[in-house]
């Protein structure tokens, strides 16, 4: 008897894992697929040194002619000081923004929000263009006024410098991503224990650095990993304000090789796998110091306040140094951009007759551009509902005790963060065209959305990921005791409680794929070309204000999906 | 008796003559036929406003056929079409790609067709129409990539509010002291114009002009276009190495005091084939579509959008040029400095760039 009982208990406990374990290996095989191969793809095209169209000859000599290339690692070292200095000071703004925003009485939090998220969008090339006339040295505005003050005899600004581009980017996606990732796990931080330090008489500040901080840490880190990976990619700023000043950055290379004529992939490859010695290492630190899960849950079954801290009078000081930052790191570069797009010559006031709206004219009269928003908007569509239903499904995996292979699987995720976009591009390219799957996707709407979501993965797998370590254990053990199903859990407990979070990385996600251009340069055709292309010939062919023009319909258009998308995730997570 | 014989041997002279055109023209008819059954015609190559915003209407208008312009960077839609071949999809009828493109990807890797036998247009057939006589075939086969234009490229701009036209008469004017910092280009360590203007400046003036006009001169490097002609205007950096034509000419009918260069006394003016060269996909996908268009492009018609859109100075003799910039029309008796001559894109330009970089990379 004892030995049915326990024959029992093992096929019990067997068909409660098969479930999980099913959805575990099926994961992983997926991003084997669509992000393993195309990396080895890339990988093992490093190392051929044949000629197109001849055999195969394989061997170092891609890798030796990257890395033997005395400015590769000035440009390596430029990076990581780049990617650094503005790291720490985006971190500490970030989280004093979504902390505000989010756990204080602050008045014109939403506002503050809404406004934060639409920096975000703001395409970072003309919001570069715009800084470029406030802080040229020569005839930045900026400059011309303070010029004119009697102590002042050189021009104090110059965006030709390192701090330049570190303050560009501070007024770029930098600081705004991180706001917008951090401000729903603060808003899900429940106000008992911050009611418990006050009762212990901590200060406010001491809350915010004792209790709010180390909770929220998680997705602190995770955001700083992105971010400092980001940093590490990033080149469009740098080539702007960094070129004239000789400073060159690690990306820059990448994407010189890629330019060559015939491009030099397998060298931009070899360059590349740096990124991946840096995840490596920072995910081993990450993974180390979230061992052991409920240090960070907030959200348990046995009540949860959402009361916010009072500022007091301070909290029109906050209000009014949150909308002195926006004003200047945002609006201001923003309104010269609107300008712009109204200039016949972008920046010059004095010729004749210095405004127009024939840009305008032109941008919306073009013959294709009604057809590529469609299609832009349908990817983004895709990429955005089905990005956050996949990935929310992954996280979950990743953060449950029963998952076997969670770290494989995560390290799958994170890998599109380390190749550049155009990279990436190409392995998918690879991949579709050599799998039966170019009959399905190659050239298609729904292939260029794929390519979208894979390059999502990392941010979204690990918001989602961060907001389920708030959630304790017994919220579903309660409902798995009541009987419902993993999948009524799901959808009726788990997902109205992460709702914030679903909708700012769907939110997210939808505009990035408007504004993507190097992953879907190589997957559209005539009939799926989204307005990326079109932005992408204004660049080549110097249309700077048709491109502002275009920067500014995309911010518009995502504008409107964010107060459509704040009003449906308020009233899932049952908010007024 | 007399006339009738006259007459006879007319008609017997003219009907081989008539015959003949009247086959040429059966085939040409065919050809248009043909490509109106296959529905469609794909060009690939930079962005293009001028194909998207006349090309394409005008192509659709005349012929009925639908254009899908497929528009990348080089290395974007080099790297997107060898992956096609690579998996069996042909997917491309026409290039029309910078020399670079042309010589060392479609033509270096056999990506291409013969194009010479296909160009049967009456207008395009017919040597007459041509300044050299015949179409210029670029490639040392001469069979495979058509240049259809050559103009007089600018040397370098001047802004003559800071620059007077005497003071920068020879290449070595550039490295007066007085000019350092003021000087702008398009970044010579990578790919491009930039690099080119530096291969030009190292093969007739040397590795030490290279340095002294880069290096010490401290000229001043951006990758964006539009900032070097802004630069120009407002004089921040008075001489510009490699401004657009395109980018500058507007600011000229501004009003803006801008002086266009094509010449130096120790540096000839050069020409170049701007804005494309043409060839023709192999394993085309609509062949006949991609006849009729490469047959259409080298047409008056065809050329003349271009040399309108472009301001480039066409090789045909039938195009107006009287609304081109003098300066670009090369002038008969000049030896210029070819810059997209085909021997020089393959391994004259590369071996100077590289050296080019070797200079500035090194340089502290």
């Amino acid at each position: 008897m004892n030995v049915t009982a326990t024959a029992d208990k093992l096929s019990i406990a067997r068909l409660r894992v098969r479930p999980i374990r099913i959805a575990e290996l099926s994961l992983v095989a997926f991003f084997a697929f669509v992000t393993g191969l195309p990396l080895l793809f890339l990988l093992g095209g490093s190392f051929n040194l044949a000629a197109p169209g001849q055999a195969a000859l394989y061997g170092v000599a891609n890798w030796a002619r990257a890395f033997n290339d005395p400015t590769t690692v000035n440009a390596l070292w430029m990076s990581f000081l780049l990617s650094g200095a503005r790291l720490i000071p985006a971190v500490m703004i970030a989280v004093l923004f979504a902390w505000l925003i989010a756990r204080t009485d602050m008045p014109g939090g939403n506002s503050i929000e809404f406004f934060c998220w639409m920096a975000y969008f703001i395409p970072d090339f003309p919001l570069t263009l715009a800084w470029i006339l406030l802080l040229d040295p020569n005839y930045g505005l900026l400059n011309t006024l303070a010029l004119k003050l009697p102590f002042v005899h050189t021009a104090p600004f110059n965006p030709y410098s390192f701090w330049g581009i570190v303050w560009v980017h501070t007024s770029t996606g930098g600081i705004w991503f991180k706001v917008i990732l951090l401000t729903p796990v603060f808003r899900r931080l429940s106000a008992a224990l911050e009611e418990a330090a006050r009762v212990a008489g901590a200060t406010t500040t001491a809350m915010l650095w004792r209790i709010s901080v180390p909770l929220l840490s998680p997705m602190i880190l995770a955001v700083s990993v992105l971010s400092f990976i980001r940093g590490l990619q990033s080149f469009n700023t740098e080539l702007l304000l960094g070129t004239p000043a000789g400073i060159y950055v690690y990306s820059t290379r990448i994407y010189d090789y890629i330019r060559r004529e015939p491009a030099s992939y397998g060298e931009a490859t070899a360059l590349g796998s740096v990124f991946i010695i840096a995840l490596g290492i920072l995910l081993f630190l990450y993974w180390r110091f979230l061992r052991g899960k409920r240090r960070f849950t907030v959200v348990t079954g046995q009540g949860y306040s959402t009361a916010r801290v009072r500022l007091g009078r301070w909290r029109y000081v906050a209000s009014a140094g949150c909308t002195l930052y926006i004003v200047i790191m945002t609006l201001l570069p923003l309104a010269f951009l609107t300008i712009g797009s109204f200039m016949r010559r972008y920046g010059f006031f004095s010729i004749s007759s210095p405004f127009t709206l024939a840009h305008w004219q032109d941008v919306l009269s073009d013959p294709i551009f009604f057809l590529a928003l469609k299609n832009s908007l349908l990817i983004a569509t895709i990429t955005a509902g089905v990005g956050v239903a996949l990935y929310s499904i992954v996280a979950y995996v990743l953060v449950s005790r029963r998952a076997v292979v969670a770290p494989v699987l995560e390290a799958l995720c994170w890998l599109p963060h380390i190749l550049p976009g155009i990279l990436l591009g190409l392995g998918i390219l690879w991949l579709f065209l050599a799998t039966p799957l170019r009959f399905v996707f190659y050239g298609t709407t729904w292939g260029i959305a794929l390519a979208l979501m894979v390059s999502d993965s990392p941010v979204t797998t690990q918001a989602f990921r961060a907001g389920y370590l708030q959630l304790g254990a017994d919220l579903e053990e309660a409902a798995r005791v009541a009987g419902a199903s993993w999948g009524y859990t799901y959808r009726r407990i788990l997902l109205p409680l992460l709702a914030p979070i679903a909708g700012a990385i769907g939110l997210m996600n939808f505009g990035g794929a408007l504004t993507s251009i190097s992953t879907p340069v190589l997957l559209y055709s005539h009939q799926s070309r989204p307005l990326a292309i079109l932005m992408l010939e204004y660049s080549v062919t110097g249309e700077l204000e048709r491109g502002a023009v275009l920067g500014l319909l995309i911010t518009a258009i995502i504008c409107v999906m964010m107060l459509i998308g704040r009003r449906l995730g308020l009233q899932l997570s049952g908010q007024q | 008796m007399r006339p009738f014989v006259i007459l006879l041997m007319a008609l017997l002279w003219s009907a081989p003559v008539l015959a003949q055109s009247r086959a040429g023209e059966k085939e040409w008819n065919t050809i248009i036929e043909g490509a109106k059954k296959e529905g469609k015609l794909v060009v690939a190559g930079s962005p293009d406003p001028v194909m998207r915003n006349e090309i394409i209407p005008k192509f659709k208008e005349r012929y009925g056929i639908p254009i899908e312009f497929i528009a990348g960077r080089s290395s974007e839609i080099s790297a997107r079409i060898k992956t096609e071949r690579g998996s069996g999809i042909y997917s491309v009828d026409v290039y029309l790609s910078g020399p670079d493109t042309t010589a060392t990807t479609l033509y270096g890797e056999k990506m291409i067709d013969p194009l010479k036998p296909l160009l049967i247009m009456p207008e395009v057939a017919d040597g007459t129409k041509w300044k050299l006589g015949k179409i210029w075939f670029a490639d040392p086969e001469e069979r495979f990539a058509v240049r259809g234009f050559s103009s007089v490229a600018t040397l370098l701009f001047i802004n003559t509010d800071q620059v007077k036209p005497d003071e920068m008469r020879s290449a070595k004017d550039l490295l007066n002291p007085k000019w350092r910092g003021k000087i702008s280009t398009e970044d010579p360590t990578t790919t491009g114009s930039g690099a080119n203007s530096a291969a030009r400046f190292y093969h007739d003036l040397g590795e030490d002009f290279v340095r002294k006009l880069y290096i010490e001169q401290k000229t001043v490097r951006t990758r964006e276009r539009r900032q070097m002609s802004d630069w120009l205007a407002r004089g921040t950096q008075p001489i510009c190495l490699s401004c657009r034509e395109d980018d500058v000419r507007p600011l000229i009918k501004e009003g803006f005091k801008i002086l266009e260069i094509f010449e130096l006394a120790d540096m000839p003016g050069s020409i170049n084939g701007s804005p494309w060269m043409l060839t023709l996909a192999n394993r085309a996908p609509n062949p006949n579509a991609a006849q009729l268009f490469a047959n259409w492009i080298l047409s008056k018609e065809g050329l003349g959008i271009y040399a309108r859109g472009y301001g480039s100075v066409s090789m045909r003799t039938d195009i107006d040029e009287t609304n081109l910039n003098p300066g670009n029309i090369p002038k008969k008796g000049v030896k210029y400095f070819d810059d997209t001559d085909w021997k020089w894109i393959v391994t004259g330009r590369q071996e100077y760039r590289e050296k080019v970089w070797q200079v500035l990379k090194t340089a502290k």
